[in-house]
């Protein structure tokens, strides 16, 4: 079994961890870094759980070797609001209903805090079908997606509001 | 906020095992392709080939990272468009040359999974995969497209109508790499559709149906037509290519095209639809995507 190392940043702490080629950034970030926030639902890129940021974009981790990543900054879940889960994104799934059980949430939050940046960048409230297509990677099996809509659009409102 | 290592004494792993090679440059990743032969995959995205590879369908021993390569270039040739096979899915959709000249891949590539899978799934990796109803083996063939394939040793072109040989099957051989498509520009009056059905959305397809074609005085004057679903790779519509030519655009028979076609294919069947299904709804598309072109034209 060869292992090689590589240099990773996670959540601003940068680490070298020697790790054999075929294991996946999702389980490499579960259990090198205690991560268990990254969720993996499918393991084969339908379900967008595992979605964390690499450089910065949102990335499936179980569709990524860890290797590919050597020098790479990765971002999870645990980074976003803290353990209280302050972010905005985080504040409005939770007033408006936007999880259940709560496997899937992490997996949602990382894959639309891009297009929510964005949305505010551009002063653009989104009708709903821009929002469906901005998560339409990811998969929920208890809310029926329509708290998770409002609470994008409610996190987006927020924050132009704030910005006027 | 970095808990205990979760689960520590039991490693998961859910791929064979394999080597990894990162490639400095193009001459490296096709020595070292050259040097595996059978035995070694290129990777980047990695959005076709690692599904493959966590269910074990896939055994490479031997990846060879290409993803840093500058293969992702989307340019004018000299009388075509030559996208670099390392494209993420999602430079194709604000680049104006895909716009202005092949309407039927931008609306294909608008079906491709989801906004994640779109930014980092390339071009090659696509195409080279092969599955039997995706967006850009279709397109490729619908544009009379060539793939650009490297080794060690070689450049060669290879039509895109003669690269797909089953589904997951190519004309490539161990050791060569696709390094970019190229498509010839169509004529000035044109334009294309593409339509597709899928059990949901950015899943793959169950069938889909392209079409380009010319036109002059109201009427079609070249017409060319793929369909995906028919058969285990993309097809080509030869007898109703012939059969659209001189049609007026604001009254193609798109209806009875469609069932013509339908009858002449004999489509895959399996957990998703049966042939009798897939034959339906093939004629559907059909319908669909030439009606749409027309009246695309007609504007």
């Amino acid at each position: 079994m060869s292992m090689t190392d590589i240099a990773l940043e996670v959540n601003g702490r940068k680490k070298t961890i020697a790790v054999e080629p075929r294991r996946l950034l999702a389980d490499v970030l579960r259990q090198e870094f205690g991560l268990s926030g990254v969720h993996i639902g499918c393991a084969h890129g339908v379900c967008g759980c595992c979605t964390v940021h690499l450089d910065g974009a949102p990335r499936l981790s179980c569709l990524t070797f860890a290797v590919q990543c050597d020098g790479a900054s990765v971002t999870t879940v645990e980074a976003l609001g803290g353990p209280t889960a302050q972010h905005p994104l985080q504040q409005a799934f939770r007033s408006e209903h936007g999880l259940q059980c709560g496997y899937c949430t992490p997996g949602f939050l990382m894959a639309l805090l891009p297009f929510v940046d964005e949305m505010v960048a551009r002063r653009h409230r989104p009708d709903d079908a821009e929002i469906r297509e901005a998560m339409s990677g990811n998969i929920c099996r208890c809310t029926g997606y329509h708290g998770i809509v409002a609470a994008v659009r409610k996190a987006i409102d927020a924050s132009l509001a704030k910005g006027a | 906020m970095q808990g205990r290592p979760f689960r520590k004494s039991e490693e998961i792993v859910r791929p064979a095992s394999f080597e990894y090679h990162r490639a400095a440059s193009l001459e490296h990743a096709l020595d070292l392709l050259h040097e595996f032969g059978e035995d070694g995959r290129p990777i980047a995205g990695g959005q076709s080939l690692v599904p493959m590879m966590n269910f074990r369908l896939a055994r490479p021993e031997h990846l060879v990272d290409i993803g840093r390569l500058p293969l992702a270039s989307i340019e004018r040739t000299g009388n075509g468009l030559r996208i670099g096979a390392l494209a993420r899915h999602i430079a194709y959709f604000d680049n104006p040359l895909i716009a202005r000249h092949f309407p039927a891949f931008l609306e294909a590539v608008h079906y491709i999974g989801h906004p994640t899978i779109r930014r980092n799934g390339t071009l090659g990796g696509s195409i080279s995969h092969a599955d039997p109803t995706a967006e850009l083996p279709a397109v490729s063939v619908l544009y009379d497209g060539e793939i650009v394939a490297r080794s060690k040793a070689d450049e060669r072109r290879i039509k895109a109508r003669d690269f797909f040989l089953g589904a997951y099957v190519t004309a490539l051989e161990p050791g060569e790499m696709m390094v970019a498509l190229e498509l010839p520009l169509p004529a000035p009056a044109s334009t294309g559709s593409f339509v597709e059905l899928a059990e949901r959305r950015g899943d793959f397809a169950t069938a889909s149906v392209g079409v380009a074609l010319d036109h002059d005085n109201g009427r079609i004057t070249r017409f060319a037509m793929v369909c995906s679903g028919a058969d285990l790779f993309p097809v080509r519509a030869g007898e109703i290519e012939q059969l659209m030519i001189g049609r007026p655009l604001a009254d193609p028979g798109a209806a009875e095209a469609g069932k013509r076609f339908a009858a002449s294919i004999d489509p895959i069947e399996d957990h998703i639809a049966s042939a009798d299904f897939r034959r339906a709804a093939i004629a559907e598309l059909t319908r669909r995507a030439i009606e749409a072109a027309c009246t695309k034209a007609l504007k």
